[in-house]
């Protein structure tokens, strides 16, 4: 079982977004995506997702071309926390982590008190549920993101994408929310897709690693073989060093910091 | 608890809201408990079947309480009446009846497509002729006037028709450009509004100015004193249809009001119920504004209302938005026809009313982190 990308390319228009994508993600798997701004990191997550359909090449799910499914098959089996978000209602909070249900429901059907528990189990899974009564507008950018969390989350995927996860929240949330991700892949075998700004969070979680180019996957691999000087000087266009920290780990930081 | 009680009793809830004691209300929350929605759309409708009662009895002609139960007794019995009584139960069969009735089909229509496209278009400042739908039926119901050999029921024919091409020029025109599908349609419906309204603009400097443009611009300030047996007849099916199907798909509402992407990724296809819905919406104020003219503000405000006292979940926001709009409906007509000898048009009604009462709306709801 896993989620496999065959030679896909994206267009804006004429603009060349993805060129020649392919890997592949396994069970129990967390997958980094790594690369700088504008690298396609945000659309490949798009075109797992069903957002964006992709203008050549495959997107398998447990061997099923996902980008022939409806929304809503996607949905049952892929969640995702979106990076950039848009005002809406002043809805309370359970009332959006609940809608993670809607692919669950039939078109005319309202969540059920069995639906607003489990998004209350959810939202008690990334430590947050004393802001179900809140109003969704009125809470700061951190706990949004742990809410949207949730929402993915009781979407039950066995795909989970996330999209810069660690935007908004604090120091300690940063570590409990990857750590929570990190427990609920191993524990629940889900596929975990993130791309992210920080190599050190990467190498502390990630099991794999993809670095994304210009649009096109420069090298993807185990932590060990791909986090290295050279591959992210290359990929940051900066020199880095690898700085050892004791008990066998490492940082990556610029070498112009270092010195 | 304090808040608590305040919180599920509706009355003391609009108080509070009313008199700026949110706070008190609960800084956090916005929206009200499950006990609290269900007296409130009991309150709801007990006050329309009040109202609805009230307005039977209004009217230029005083039918008193014993004279309509004489009626109705009558009516169902099959004993005939008094003399007397026959011109009265005609008054009130063939006028004030349908025109209750019809009020509150109307009211609800609006008020609740105007809840789908606040929803769709993720604004609350949008009234369900933002698609030019309005502009189009004005222009369709002008022309049936000016052209020769027409009729009422013409200017209907072609209010519909005309409200609903607009409805479509948008769309088409939102479809061809493509990106930013929400954006464009808004912008589409602003093209579609003025294009319809410039040649609004060219009838009624063409029309006779001493019959057809004062019947123009009655038309475009609405009344209800047309209303009859057959309106009720048209709009109730189709009214009602469109409304069950909107009730049905409340929940989605919520699901779409976050924006195409998140819809998409909650397993929704925003495209296709975007469709649906604007062309049921469009359907319902197509035929609500060929039956009566123009209703200014009752499908902006009435949303607006709901959501202060129930909070934006619309599965119980879309519900108390309907019963509140046939209760505004109706009640603006009751000011329309009795506040002076000669009828009101009913734009006029509700749009005194409206206006100031939405800027109060505005004012109240500064703090929920919408506005």
């Amino acid at each position: 079982m896993s989620l496999s990308c065959q030679g896909l390319h994206f267009y804006y228009g004429q603009h060349h977004a993805l060129k020649d994508i392919s890997f592949e993600v396994k069970d129990a798997c967390f997958c980094a995506l790594l690369g700088r701004n504008g690298s396609g990191k945000t659309t490949l997550l798009h075109c797992m997702n069903g957002i964006l359909k992709p203008s050549s090449g495959t997107l398998r799910l447990d061997g099923v071309d996902i980008t022939r499914g409806s929304a809503r098959e996607i949905a049952r089996n892929v969640s995702m926390v979106p990076q950039e978000r848009s005002e809406m209602f002043p809805f309370d909070v359970l009332d959006v982590v609940v809608m993670g249900r809607t692919p669950f429901l039939k078109m005319y059907e309202s969540p059920s008190q069995l639906d607003y528990a489990m998004a209350k189990k959810a939202l008690a899974m990334v430590g947050a549920e004393k802001l179900a009564p809140r109003n969704f507008n009125r809470i700061s950018g951190g706990e949004r993101q742990l809410a949207l969390v949730a929402r993915a989350l009781v979407q039950d995927p066995s795909t989970l994408l996330l999209d810069e996860p660690t935007n908004h929240l604090d120091f300690k949330n940063q570590y409990l929310l990857l750590n929570q991700i990190k427990t609920l892949c191993r524990k629940r075998g889900t596929r975990v897709v993130t791309s992210m700004h920080d190599p050190n969070m990467a190498t502390l979680f990630a099991d794999r690693v993809i670095l994304l180019k210009y649009g096109r996957i420069v090298a993807q691999g185990t932590v060990t073989d791909i986090m290295t000087e050279e591959h992210l000087s290359d990929l940051y266009e900066t020199e880095l060093k690898k700085i050892d920290i004791g008990t066998g780990r490492s940082v990556f930081l610029p070498a112009s910091v270092t010195t | 608890m304090a808040t608590e009680s305040i919180r599920n009793n509706p009355l003391k809830r609009i108080t509070a809201v009313f008199r700026g004691r949110r706070k008190v209300l609960d800084p956090h929350k916005t929206s009200l408990g499950r006990t609290g929605y269900r007296r409130l759309q009991y309150a709801t409708l007990t006050g329309l079947v009040l109202l609805a009662i009230l307005s039977l009895h209004t009217g230029r002609l005083d039918i008193s309480s014993e004279e309509i139960r004489s009626i109705l007794w009558s009516a169902g019995t099959g004993i005939p009446l008094d003399s007397e009584l026959l011109s009265k139960s005609l008054v009130f069969f063939q006028v004030r009846l349908p025109r209750c009735i019809l009020a509150i089909l109307v009211g609800m229509g609006l008020s609740a497509s105007g809840a789908v496209y606040q929803a769709l278009f993720r604004n609350p400042l949008v009234s369900p002729d933002i698609l030019g739908v309005a502009a189009g039926c004005t222009f369709g119901a002008a022309l049936a006037m000016v052209i020769p050999g027409s009729s009422f029921a013409l200017v209907r024919i072609f209010a519909f028709i005309f409200g609903l091409a607009a409805v479509f020029s948008a769309l088409g025109i939102a479809k061809a450009v493509g990106v930013k599908p929400i954006l464009i349609l808004v912008l589409a419906g602003m093209v579609v509004t003025s294009f319809f309204n410039a040649f609004v603009m060219i009838l009624k400097y063409m029309a006779d100015p001493y019959n057809q443009l004062p019947a123009i611009v009655f038309w475009t300030m609405g009344s209800f004193s047309r209303a009859a047996w057959k309106d009720v007849h048209t709009l109730f099916p189709l009214v009602g249809l469109g409304l069950v199907v909107i009730v049905m798909l409340r929940y989605r509402l919520n699901v779409l009001s976050l924006g195409d992407m998140q819809a998409k990724s909650l397993g929704i296809n925003p495209t296709m119920y975007r469709v649906v819905l604007i062309l049921i919406s469009s359907l319902i104020v197509a035929l609500t504004v060929a039956t009566c003219g123009q209703v200014c503000w009752i499908g902006l405000i009435i949303p607006h209302i709901a959501r202060t006292l129930v909070g934006p979940n619309h599965k119980q926001m879309l519900p108390i938005t309907i019963t509140l709009g046939g209760l505004f409906m109706l009640l603006a007509d009751d000011i329309a026809r009795s506040i002076t000898t000669a009828e009101l048009p009913i734009s006029i009604v509700t749009s005194l009313i409206g206006a100031p009462l939405f800027a109060f709306l505005l004012y109240k709801n500064r703090g929920s982190g919408w506005i």
